[in-house]
Parts: structure tokens; C-alpha cells; sequence
């Protein structure tokens, strides 16, 4: 009897715990929503913020990123091509690689790449601010947190994702030209083919979507995260790994249900 | 505590650090870039010029960690001013600048500024009160 009243306290503390946490990110979502929705938002000063931000996530790793994809590419794109010559699929392997590296692989990498560069350094600041009072020493100022701090990171967070996939998507599609015709241009005509029929207007939003999903997941679920943080400096290490493991799960989610929602 | 918290006062207190990534410019320009709507260049300028007022120019790009108590003081002291709220209230000095004798100090930043609000409130504790004589 013992045994079941702990099972049931328990489940009941996680079920209160996981409510809690989805609340508040719900809530959080909500204000961020909110406040972009505000014309006073857009002002100079939150402009040229999230013009730093989209600097200090997208532009300063931009070589980093372009190597790393050029890497993953050139690997993938051999691995598909000498596949599919195997099994006399080889006229397949163009919308091979599209589908299987530009839909799917280049986008979730990309967001992995942002949330553990950008998301863990947002999460450990916004739970070191929250920890150290700063937050309050703005309200008390009268800067909007929301407006300075985090509109700011999750706006340059969903362009970051968005532009970084895009040229990661551009290197990938000349690597995967160089890689099945070469340097001639005689195969110009069948790539751009494959390219126009895959590149639907419900794929492009779908992967327009995905994007934006996977730019909020790396910088609202951090952030809040680090606002959930108790005002204690030892707590703020277990602050990130809850927000790292949720982000995670989040950018895992949104791959499956955008698979689900485009194959089955 | 509470009545200090209102929005007629602009609050020194060892509670309302500096935004630790910013240096004292930064953190001081933030009130006219975001409250009063000035561009960056005036927000900066103005900020520069109120510590250079309190005669702390030369702490215009430390950040926080770089600086020294009394530094790190006037940052707040001038983020606080610029706020122009009809009150100003420093709360716990001793806790900011726990290295100098403080109530000197605090009157040679307070001769040097010449803006509002010319009455400055020190919230200290009553032990204290011998080293204001």
C-alpha cells in the first residue's frame, strides 16, 4: 500500500513539475509574442540589437559553419552517390541528396550548432542575470527586459537558422552539381529539374516553418529556462542542463512531426 | 524597503547591479536610448557627459568586474541620475563602497553634480551614523 501511495506522489510531483515547466514556457512564449506584436517595440534601439545579435550567432561562425557543412556534404553526397551507382538508382541521387541533405539534415544541424554555441550561452546568461539581480536593476530603470534582452536574441536566433541554412543550402546544392556532373555545364538542365520539382511552394514553406520552429526552440527554451532559475549561483549549472535537454527534445520533436507530416 | 520601490525614485542600491556584459557607458546610455528615444550617439554622449560630470570619465568602457568599488559606485550613481526621478535614494552605502570612508565621498560626487534631484536620500544603518558627523 505504502509502495503505491509513493508510486502516485511521485508521478503526481512529476505531472505538477512538467505542467509547471510547459506553463511557463507557454507563458513566456505568449509575452515574446506579445511584445513583437507591440509597434513600440520597433524602435532604432531594438533594431541595432538585433542586429548584433544576428552578428554574434550567424555571422561570427560563418566560416566555421560553411567548413562544417562543406564537410558533412561532401561525406553524405559520396555516400549517396556511391549507394545509389550500386543499385542502379544513380538517376535518384539528385533528389536523394535534396530531400535527405537540404530538407532534413542541413536545417537540424544548423539549429544543433546554434543551441549549443548560442542557446547554452543564453541560457547561462539570462540565469546568471536572474541570479545576480540584473533583471530587476532593469525593470527598476524602466528597460524592458523582454525588449533588451531576449525579443532581441530570439529574433537573431530565427534569422540566424534561417540564413545559415540557407548558404549552407547553396554550398550544398554546387557540391552536389560538382560531385555527379562536374565541371560541365551539360547536366545544368536535369539539376535544375530535380531542384524546381522538389522545391514545391508547400515544401519551401514547410521548410520556411521548420526553420522559424527550430530558431524559437534554441533561444525561448533557454532563456526560459534561465528565468525559472532560482536565485542561487550553485543552481545555475542545472539551469542550463535543464534547458540544453529541452532543447533537444524540442528541435528532435519538431524533425519528427515535420517528417511525419511530410512523408506519412 | 517597499516605498523606496516606487516610480518617483531612483535607487543606489548594492540589489540593482550594473548589467555585467555593458561597460558604465553602455549601462548608463541604455535610460535615454529606451526611455527618452534618443539614437546611440546621443544616448552615449550624454552618459560620457554625466561621468565626466561626477569626475569618472575614465571608467566610461570598464565593465563591471574591472571595476573598483567607488567606480563601480559613481556607474550606478550616474545610471540612477539619469533616470531624473524627483528622488534619489542611496540605500546602504557602506555595502557599495565597503573600502572608503564613504559619507566624504559621497558629498564630493554630490558637490561636483549640478542637475536634479539637488536632495539626496542615504538610507544607512543607525550604527552608522557617527561617521556622517
Amino acid at each position: 500500500m505504502e509502495f503505491l501511495l509513493n508510486f502516485v506522489e511521485r508521478t503526481g510531483a512529476k505531472a505538477v513539475g512538467w505542467w509547471n515547466t510547459s506553463y511557463g514556457v507557454l507563458a513566456f512564449l505568449s509575452e515574446v509574442l506579445s511584445t513583437l506584436a507591440r509597434p513600440a517595440t520597433w524602435n532604432r534601439a531594438t533594431l541595432d540589437t538585433i542586429v548584433k545579435q544576428i552578428y554574434f550567432t550567424a555571422v561570427q561562425i560563418l566560416h566555421i559553419y560553411l567548413i562544417y557543412v562543406l564537410a558533412i556534404s561532401w561525406v553524405i553526397i559520396t555516400i549517396t552517390l556511391s549507394t545509389a551507382r550500386d543499385v542502379g538508382l544513380f538517376d535518384a541521387a539528385t533528389e536523394m541528396i535534396i530531400r535527405v541533405l537540404l530538407l532534413e539534415l542541413l536545417p537540424f544541424l544548423t539549429a544543433l550548432l546554434i543551441a549549443l554555441r548560442s542557446g547554452s550561452a543564453i541560457n547561462t546568461e539570462v540565469a546568471l542575470m536572474k541570479v545576480n539581480n540584473e533583471l530587476d536593476a532593469l525593470s527598476h530603470c524602466k528597460v524592458e527586459p523582454m525588449q533588451f534582452e531576449f525579443l532581441p536574441r530570439i529574433a537573431g536566433g530565427i534569422a540566424s537558422v534561417i540564413g545559415l541554412t540557407v548558404l549552407g543550402g547553396v554550398l550544398t546544392l554546387f557540391l552536389a552539381y560538382l560531385s555527379i556532373y562536374g565541371l560541365s555545364a551539360s547536366g545544368f538542365q536535369a539539376f535544375s529539374n530535380t531542384i524546381s520539382t522538389v522545391f514545391s511552394v508547400g515544401v519551401l514553406i514547410g521548410l520556411g516553418v521548420k526553420c522559424v520552429f527550430f530558431g524559437l526552440a534554441v533561444t525561448t527554451l533557454p532563456m526560459a529556462a534561465g528565468l525559472e532559475t532560482p536565485k542561487k549561483l550553485f543552481m545555475v549549472p542545472v539551469s542550463v542542463l535543464r534547458g540544453m535537454m529541452r532543447v533537444f527534445l524540442a528541435l528532435v520533436l519538431i524533425e519528427v512531426l515535420s517528417l511525419t507530416l511530410e512523408y506519412i | 524597503m517597499k516605498s523606496l520601490a516606487d516610480e518617483q525614485t531612483a535607487q543606489v542600491s548594492p540589489d540593482l547591479p550594473l548589467r555585467a556584459n555593458l561597460s558604465a557607458r553602455e549601462n548608463i546610455a541604455l535610460i535615454p536610448l529606451y526611455q527618452k528615444h534618443f539614437d546611440a550617439a546621443e544616448a552615449s554622449r550624454q552618459a560620457q557627459a554625466l561621468l565626466e560630470q561626477l569626475g569618472f570619465a575614465s571608467i566610461a568602457d570598464k565593465r563591471d568586474p574591472d571595476m573598483n568599488p567607488s567606480e563601480r559606485f559613481a556607474a550606478k550613481l550616474a545610471r540612477a541620475l539619469i533616470l531624473r526621478r524627483p528622488r534619489l535614494v542611496i540605500e546602504r552605502p557602506g555595502a557599495m563602497l565597503y573600502d572608503i570612508h564613504y559619507p566624504v565621498f559621497l558629498r564630493g560626487l554630490a558637490a561636483r553634480y549640478e542637475g536634479k534631484p539637488e536632495k539626496w536620500e542615504v538610507f544607512d544603518f543607525d550604527w552608522n551614523r557617527p561617521l556622517y558627523s
